[in-house]
């Protein structure tokens, strides 16, 4: 009984002081000679590390930046990381609404901003959200991008449209599009309907090939070479963090591989008509400066896509398959890469 | 009336350790005996008792109770005219539940599990009754985990609660063999009480050729899944473990070793 | 206070599930790994009730049905075909994935315009307009309860006995002239209904059903049950099931600490730490039990 009693101390301790020790590293201190001024407390939370939602992360505290309000000087901000778990997402925002009591909520991927919103639904606390592909299907915008609440934030869809008129400027006999996605990820569900709706419209047919986890990504990419002409990718996590195998198993067949962001470029995609995830997370960022400022309310703004896609072109890619991309490609280009980099 | 006909039995079978345990196997045991069974390990004797009972299955024959076939009958099915006391002590009881638990487990047995009060506090007295019989004090101890109990009590439930309802067949399969020598005689006396007074068909498997010869009505000696020695009523009363040794040895000798 | 607030919900949420999982682990002492995609079952079945306007308090016991159906599967899979224990949970769970796609549709079904248990015009008249804050914890306690106080009943009754007895000695069920087969099938049924009840809570609470929610279900329910079982034995007046739920709070106070303080990474970190000190604790108890035998 008393060893049990003592384990139980010891085990009190261990939290306490785990606790004690945590609690200042994680937070970044707002400094006090900014008394005149109003400060601020933000949550973050972010739905999983990778390297988009990271840009936007950066991105939005950027923009907070631009509009006077800046980390260390009148804001404090709390960064939490859900590592792809629902459970977890909901016991941040939770944590966030009921114990830190912050000005506003980032939330960062759909998940995040779902359970974001569900935990301050009920209070007065706003949610900015970012990377929701589709607000409206998330339900966290009605039909007229309206939010259902006290909740706005940034989309970031995909350019589908530019990026099917840019794989047909390049490979002009191209008739099916290959594309990989994970069956779990909202996103990537969403986008390939769009890409189904308008591939008619350019001469190609989809061929989707759905998957459930990393171990499913040879077999799929093998069965999809067969079929394609080329493939392009989408934001899907999964997808994307085995690119490097997907890439290999195509260059063999010297099957084009277009991408979605200017990462998968630099590590060997032919060409991307993508976002730039630091301008998406500026965008949201100038957004919630403006609700903490109180210049405007969360409730009436509609959430905001960004305006222009950027392409990025990978010209050793295309020297290896033995493919010219037009000159005017080369021009329009916001970043041109001449060699293939290891991936992180 | 309990019939085994023809019974066959192999082990691993179809592969290069087939081996035959019973071939063309024959018994018969009729109602009211007390049948003791003895024999050299691997002879055949708890094999039978796991045919009878349907732990294992028969490979060829019939096994008869009344003129009626069970073969085909699973275990649990044969359980409701079977009683059977295991050799571990554990194995009659539920170690986490109570001893009233237990007792009334024991107690539906052959009737609907359905919602009704897992104890009937109607039938507490009846179950102290019962165990008072046994003489250890655990009708002082309703509410103990059974797990806490020493061996030889645990048996001592294990066979009252396996004779608790009606049944027609007593099975005991070494029963007293993990049991101290006091408290085998113990759980020996109270078995045969038992039998006695609930008219049991039994059929007891044990190694003490002492047990063997004192109780029951008939004893049978089982060599390499044969019948080797059958002795009943009056022959039975004639013979002492010295003749069950000699026949012993005998069968060793023939045997080689 | 209000993180107070917060750890009950979410603690008597996942007590439900932890509840199942004591059925399984403790009484049927069978390793059921279906639990990971029971869970999101009941949250699908809920979401896309829930999204065609059923009435919220309906989908209770249809989640727990549906949860009743999964563990069937398992049981039948595992007495039927003899198949493991572990591995026919791991199929039914694989199964299930696609099952709760197929039945929400989509991996992601939002239901913030609903009505929900917690919010609804009938709560509304009840409390008179403004539905207070306290009464989420009161309902999800009063389903807790409920849930709890009958499966308490359950196990209390004879066929309550049986499954108490299969996992502790199956033999003795076989002895009672009853198939154990069964009446594992119908403890594998209780649990999953529970787990699925708990994912139908979780979902109506989240507003969403998440594909992914049921990830780790069954670690986070042992750990709750082990947490409330070794921490909560022997003392009196408790019985295991509420140390079940015991246990689930203090497991999701603990994940709450370590979400205020720390990146979630080290979550699992501490709760192995966690884990193994309670461990090391009721083993320490458990010698002393067979020492006094």
């Amino acid at each position: 009984m008393r060893k049990r009693v003592l384990a139980g101390i010891l085990s009190l301790a261990m939290m306490v002081s785990l606790a004690g020790c945590g609690g200042t590293e994680s937070k970044e201190a707002s400094s006090t000679d900014a008394a005149a001024e109003k400060s601020y407390t933000i949550g973050i939370s972010q739905f999983a590390e990778h390297g988009s939602l990271d840009n936007c992360r950066e991105g939005f505290l950027e923009g907070l930046k631009e509009a006077g309000i800046e980390k260390g000087k009148n804001l404090t901000v709390e960064v939490k990381n859900a590592d792809a778990d629902m459970g977890t997402a909901s016991q941040i925002a939770q944590n966030f609404v009921s114990d830190e009591e912050v000005d506003l909520i980032c939330a960062i991927a759909t998940p995040s901003a779902q359970s974001a919103y569900s935990a301050a639904e009920e209070t007065k606390i706003p949610v900015v959200y970012t990377a929701v592909t589709n607000p409206i299907a998330a339900e966290l915008a009605t039909d007229d991008k309206k939010p259902v609440g006290n909740v706005t934030g940034t989309s970031d869809v995909l350019p589908v449209e530019a990026q099917l008129k840019m794989i047909r400027e390049i490979l002009p006999d191209a008739k099916t599009i290959g594309i990989l996605y994970t069956t779990s990820e909202a996103n990537s569900v969403y986008t390939i309907e769009e890409y189904e709706k308008l591939a008619g419209d350019y001469g190609f047919t989809i061929e989707k090939k759905g998957i459930n986890t990393t171990a499913d990504i040879s077999i799929a990419t093998e069965d999809l070479l067969g079929k394609v002409d080329c493939m392009t990718n989408l934001t899907d996590n999964t997808v994307v963090s085995s690119l490097p195998t997907i890439l290999d198993m195509a260059n063999e067949k010297k099957i084009p591989v277009f991408g979605s962001e200017i990462e998968q470029v630099k590590i060997g995609c032919l060409a991307a008509e993508g976002i730039d995830y630091i301008n998406l997370g500026k965008q949201t960022g100038q957004m919630a400066a403006k609700i903490l400022k109180g210049e405007a309310n969360a409730a009436d703004m509609e959430f905001e896509a960004i305006e222009e896609n950027s392409l990025y072109v990978n010209e050793k890619v295309a020297e290896n398959l033995g493919i010219t991309v037009p000159d005017t490609m080369k021009d329009r280009a916001v970043e041109s890469f001449t060699e293939i980099s290891e991936s992180e | 009336m309990l019939e085994l006909k023809h019974i066959n039995k192999y082990y691993n079978p179809g592969t290069v350790n087939e081996m035959c345990l019973f071939q063309d196997f024959n018994l018969s045991i009729e109602k009211n005996e007390f049948v003791s069974v003895v024999g050299s390990n691997g002879s055949g004797k708890t094999s039978m008792l796991n045919l009878i009972c349907g732990s294992i299955d028969t490979d060829g024959g019939t096994i008869l109770i009344d003129g009626k076939d069970i073969s085909k009958e699973k275990e649990y099915q044969r359980a409701r005219y079977m009683g059977r006391v295991y050799q571990n002590p554990a194995m009659g009881t539920c170690p986490s539940m109570t001893i009233k638990e237990n007792m009334s487990l024991a107690d539906n047995k052959g009737k609907m599990f359905g919602l009704k009060a897992g104890t009937n506090k109607k039938r507490v007295d009846f179950y102290r009754e019962s165990l008072r019989q046994l003489g250890l004090g655990l009708e002082d101890k309703m509410d103990v985990k059974v797990g806490s109990l020493s061996g030889g009590q645990r048996q001592a439930m294990a066979l009252v609660m396996s004779t608790l309802t009606p049944i027609d067949f007593l099975i005991l399969d070494e029963h007293t063999a993990a049991l101290d020598p006091k408290t085998a005689e113990l759980i020996m006396e109270l078995t045969d009480k038992v039998v006695k007074e609930k008219k049991l068909t039994t059929i007891m498997v044990t190694h003490n050729l002492r047990y063997a010869v004192e109780y029951g009505s008939r004893l049978i000696m089982m060599h390499q899944g044969e019948i080797v020695m059958d002795y009943k009523g009056k022959e039975k009363d004639k013979i002492d473990t010295d003749d069950i040794l000699r026949k012993f040895n005998e069968i060793s000798i023939e045997c080689g070793n | 206070m209000d993180l107070l607030f917060t750890i009950l919900e979410q603690g008597l949420i996942y007590g439900l599930l932890a509840l199942g999982i004591y059925i399984t682990y403790k009484i049927l002492d069978f390793p059921d790994l279906t639990v990971d995609g029971s869970f999101p079952l009941g949250a699908a079945v809920t979401a896309i009730l829930i999204k065609n306007g059923m009435n919220p308090y309906l989908t209770l016991p249809i989640s727990f049905l549906a949860g009743g159906v999964a563990g069937i599967c398992t049981g039948l899979i595992h007495v039927k075909f003899k198949v493991r224990d572990l591995l026919s949970g791991v199929i039914v769970m694989t199964g299930l994935y696609t099952i709760n796609m197929l039945v929400a549709g989509t991996n992601n079904l939002p239901i913030f315009s609903c009505e929900n248990i917690f919010k609804n015009k009938w709560l509304e008249k009840l409390f008179g307009g403004e539905i207070p804050s306290y009464s989420k914890l009161l309902i999800i306690f009063i389903i807790v309860l409920i849930a709890k106080l009958l499966l308490d009943f359950f196990l209390n009754t004879q066929s309550g006995y049986l499954l108490r007895a299969v996992g502790d000695n199956d033999l003795l069920v076989t002895s009672l002239a009853k198939d154990k087969g069964n009446v594992k099938i119908i403890g594998l049924a209780i649990a999953n209904g529970l787990v699925s009840l708990s994912g139908c809570v979780f979902c109506q609470e989240q507003k969403v059903f998440e594909i992914s929610s049921g990830t780790g279900a069954l670690v986070l329910g042992l750990a709750s049950v082990i947490i409330g079982i070794s921490l909560l034995k022997g003392v009196p007046f408790i019985k295991a099931t509420t140390a079940v739920l015991i246990g689930s709070i203090l497991y999701k106070a603990c994940v709450a600490i370590a979400i205020r303080n720390f990146e979630p990474v080290f979550m699992k970190l501490i709760t192995a730490v966690l884990f193994l000190i309670i461990l090391i604790i009721s083993m320490d108890r458990k010698k002393k039990v067979k020492n006094n035998a």
